[in-house]
């Protein structure tokens, strides 16, 4: 599969998960795991684009398909993405474990709402993610913002 | 004054955006094994043996049973020593610990655990906390466990009933009968709630390892570093600066991760194993971990016509689960401030501490406080029905005031409450018209508020190191939890000595490198650990002034600090930068300076009296809110909520700002929806699939979050704490909306759930519906 835009091959168990994978084999460990039963969206990656739950989401279905975790978000050159910049400006995290999640939830939303077909506003895009520290209220603020230029 | 009120932006901002931030769960060490936990299935029994021998002879596994530890008082806890780091005769709830495994990975530990036979032998369980207290209740521990140390203890003989009271807390003020005698009318009532779940995202977490000096390094997700490091130290015979805690960036504990919690079982089996070992609870685990008190409290209330509250008696059954870890002190708290932010001439406050085979209550948010808030605000609504005085009225006419003497004794000082309430009421359009109601709803509003104190006396040392280029550490044990701790406390520096925030930064917690530090609970990170940070931060400020004295030519009467240099004032050419400052002190552009400092605060309670300084700092709050109710499905949605809470300063606004909607949002949760539930000591929702918490689609529409700012005499640059405040007053201004909606039909026990909305329109015929 592809992560973070490199190739990469793996051999693991078909009983792994995404998550495991990421975090234990490819110590990416910007991947959350909190629930492990795909409600909280702590381990939210985007698989082709679209955002899985990766702690249920097995290794073996992300074969020959391109992966984005937090770590993939910043550019090339090291500078951080628009929405990452936003939610440092806007106080968009306390403990920061769910920040992952929600920044690519918030990502696949954007992408969304670039291409013109969301057909969803930013509550429903984001209630998969639950926040327990709460910054809801600047999260929403800062996914907006970069909307909105 | 720059770097004070100033929201700058957090210290943690690009680590936690790029996923680079480290939580214990993160960590991995080489040769590192895996733990798991094998529990119990029931919620009481005798263990009558456990045979691990076919476990431990699969390959790569170790086993801990307490055969194990036969040579160990290991049972811990930090007011009494009465939890085991596994089972020894018996088993107290769903899911206390009989034996735990190590192995390459978690599911060959896992897979080990099906080879460990145990024999129970099922035992009568109790789940109630006042069912428990009777003198005829099933006994959780036969035998009294010893005090911890650190523990002042209230005699819990008072207070029986059964063994299982482990502790209580009584106060009285004036002559309770006579109160009662000069009321008009008498309120008698009772308010519950139940168990509910932290939700921490980052679950409980810790790697324990052995090196050959004997020494113990354990990396742990705890809010108590320096604690942990007494109770690890403690349980396995060793002494301090034999165990070193080291605390990462921590996912959310919100009191959860107070006090050691599976660092004894984790340091147990690395023992044994001779290497390395992670233990990573499920969320299962989680919840068989740590729990609010649930709670019953009776409260009785005598009251003139004109409003005034002249008597009050409150008993508060808190519900500890098997085990008593903070009960007893979160028992307290909330007893003597059960009577609220009242003047009430005659009261009579009791608590009790029980214990009952659930899984053990520990700190939350709000520290035993939020269950007597819901039940003195909730009645006061009732009072305020009763009399036809406006709720707003009734309170302001009984609102303690400044200089009152509190039922403890405490002398209160520039309380920010009646500027609190009136901010939110305010903000909330309190006293105009509610909005209509959609056909089948109807909407009212609530409004409640509170006090709270923190813990005393209490402990917090600073070190501040000032490098050879003006640059700053502060070494200090809080944790950062999420709260901005790393970055608050930047800010009480760089304002101290003159400099950019940027150029300090604020250390994690390494018992072998920072100081001690109580723990980061009870909303005193800012309080006390900012005051020994400012104080520490103020002893490099001297040096320099003196050290520049002599360079300058100059008295340090006549010198002053500001934006990295000191200079002679009046003549700002005759300066120096901290850099030039050292450079010249040592010679070479090398070196460091220190400044050490320790704030501690005094004070406590007698254990016979109940009565003295029960806090160094009070902590005011009040909600306002407006709630819609489906009257044909009982749902409760919250429209608007207004909070505020007296911060004394706030140090960074937006951070403030944050753990307001923090305390909102999770105080709305337990309102309408949040409860850990028991089915004949099983427990059945323990996980999110089935306990929901709140999401941005049960954020309220409209939110406000007020800061008051009466200053504290302490407090570094007037400052109070601020994470706990708003978290009591929510549920019963909810509460109080909802009754409003229902034309006086009353929940009086917590979630407000659509079944108990509609049960009590039912009990109600006169109300609207």
């Amino acid at each position: 599969m592809t992560i973070n835009g490199r190739r990469v091959s793996i051999d693991a168990d078909p009983s792994e998960s995404l998550a495991y994978v990421l975090r234990e084999r490819l110590r990416l460990t910007g991947t959350k795991i909190s629930c492990d039963v795909q409600v909280c969206g702590a381990c939210t990656v985007l698989v082709d684009g679209l955002p899985v739950s990766s702690c249920t989401y097995l290794a073996y279905e992300a074969r020959g398909r391109e992966v984005l975790t937090v770590e993939g978000l910043a550019h090339t050159d090291g500078a951080l993405d628009p929405l990452q910049r936003a939610f440092i400006e806007d106080n968009a995290f306390q403990c920061g474990y769910c920040t992952g999640g929600m920044l690519l939830a918030a990502h696949a939303y954007l992408a969304d709402e670039q291409d013109g077909d969301s057909g969803e506003n930013v509550f429903e895009a984001l209630a998969g993610n639950i926040c327990r520290c709460t910054g809801y209220v600047p999260i929403v603020a800062a996914v907006l913002r970069v909307r909105d230029g | 004054m720059t770097a004070i009120g100033t929201s700058v932006a957090r210290a943690d901002g690009p680590l936690k955006v790029t996923g680079q931030v480290q939580y214990t769960v993160d960590t991995q060490l080489p040769g590192m094994l895996h733990a798991k936990v094998l529990r119990s299935p029931y919620p009481h029994a005798r263990v009558l043996a456990v045979d691990a021998t076919a476990a431990a002879a699969r390959p790569g596994v170790v086993v801990l049973t307490a055969a194990d530890l036969t040579n160990l008082d290991h049972a811990f806890g930090v007011a009494l020593r009465d939890q085991p780091i596994v089972a020894i005769d018996r088993v107290r709830f769903v899911g206390d610990p009989v034996a735990a495994v190590a192995a390459d990975t978690p599911e060959a530990a896992e897979a080990a655990l099906e080879f460990i036979d145990v024999e129970y032998e099922p035992l009568e369980t109790v789940m109630d906390p006042e069912a428990a207290a009777a003198d005829d209740a099933p006994v959780l521990h036969p035998v009294e466990r010893p005090r911890a140390p650190m523990f002042v203890g209230w005699p819990a003989e008072r207070f029986r009933g059964s063994l299982n009271v482990c502790s209580g807390y009584h106060v009285e003020q004036g002559d309770l009968d006579a109160g009662f005698a000069s009321a008009d009318h008498v309120f008698e009532d009772t308010y519950r709630v139940p168990p509910i779940h932290h939700g921490n995202l980052e679950p409980h977490a810790a790697v324990a390892s052995w090196d050959h000096r004997g020494h113990l390094n354990v990396i742990s997700s705890t809010q108590s570093p320096s604690i942990v490091r007494l109770q690890l130290a403690e349980i396995f015979g060793l002494t301090e600066n034999q165990v070193r805690v080291v605390v990462p960036y921590v996912g959310g504990a919100y009191g959860s991760k107070v006090y050691a919690k599976i660092e004894p079982l984790v340091a147990a089996i690395a023992r044994k194993a001779g290497r390395p070992v992670r233990l990573v609870l499920t969320r299962e685990e989680v919840f068989a971990t740590a729990a609010r008190h649930a709670c019953t409290v009776h409260i009785r209330t005598g009251v003139r016509n004109d409003g005034t509250i002249v008597a009050r008696e409150v008993r508060a059954f808190y519900d500890t689960g098997a085990y008593a870890d903070t009960g007893p002190r979160a028992s307290k708290k909330g007893g003597y401030l059960a009577g609220g932010p009242y003047r009430i001439e005659h009261q009579s406050l009791t608590s009790y501490c029980v214990y009952t085979n659930k899984a053990p209550a520990v700190a939350y948010r709000g520290f035993g406080v939020p269950q007597v808030v819901w039940a003195y605000e909730s009645q006061m609504d009732d009072i305020a029905a009763r009399l036809a005085i406006d709720p707003l009225e009734l309170r302001r006419r009984n609102l303690i005031r400044d200089g009152d003497t509190f039922v403890t004794g405490d002398v209160l000082r520039n309380p920010g409450l009646d500027e609190a309430l009136e901010a939110v009421a305010e903000a909330g359009d309190w006293g105009s018209p509610v909005p209509e109601a959609r056909p089948g709803f109807a909407i009212g509003r609530g409004v409640a508020c509170a006090i709270k104190s923190t813990s005393t006396p209490s402990n917090s040392a600073a070190s501040v190191r000032l490098n050879a280029d003006g640059s700053v550490h502060l070494l200090t044990s809080s944790v950062e939890i999420g709260q901005g701790s790393t970055t608050a406390l930047a800010q009480v520096i760089a304002e101290t000595l003159s400099i950019p925030v940027s150029r300090v930064t604020v250390s994690l917690p390494d018992t072998d490198v920072t100081p001690f530090d109580q723990s980061t609970i009870s909303s005193r990170t800012t309080f006390s650990v900012g005051r020994a940070a400012t104080d520490a931060a103020a002893k490099i400020r001297q040096q320099l002034m003196s050290l520049a004295a002599s360079q300058l030519e100059a008295a340090v009467t006549d010198l002053d600090v500001d934006e990295g240099s000191v200079f002679v004032r009046g003549s700002r050419d005759r300066s120096l930068t901290f850099a030039e400052i050292i450079r010249r002190h040592f010679g070479s552009p090398a070196g460091s300076l220190f400044g050490d400092s320790v704030f501690q605060t005094r004070g406590g309670l007698d254990p016979l009296t109940g009565k003295g300084k029960a806090s160094a700092t009070w902590f005011y709050s009040a909600a306002a809110a407006e709630v819609e109710v489906d009257l044909e499905t009982g749902k409760a949605r919250v429209l608007r909520i207004a909070t505020s809470a007296d911060v004394g300063k706030a140090i960074n606004p937006a951070q403030c700002h944050l753990q307001n909607e923090g305390s909102m949002l999770t105080a709305l949760g337990s309102a309408l929806f949040e409860e850990v539930v028991y089915d004949a000591g099983q427990p059945t929702n323990s996980s999110f699939l089935d306990y929901g918490m709140p999401s941005l689609e049960d954020h309220p529409l409209e939110f406000h979050s007020i800061l008051v700012e009466h200053p504290s005499e302490d407090g570094p640059f007037g400052a109070r704490g601020v994470g706990e405040s708003v978290i009591s007053p929510v549920a019963p201004a909810i509460g109080n909306a909802v009754a409003a909606a229902l034309g006086g039909a009353r929940v009086r026990e917590l979630p407000i759930s659509p079944e108990r909305v509609l049960a009590a329109v039912d009990q109600q015929p006169e109300a609207r519906a």
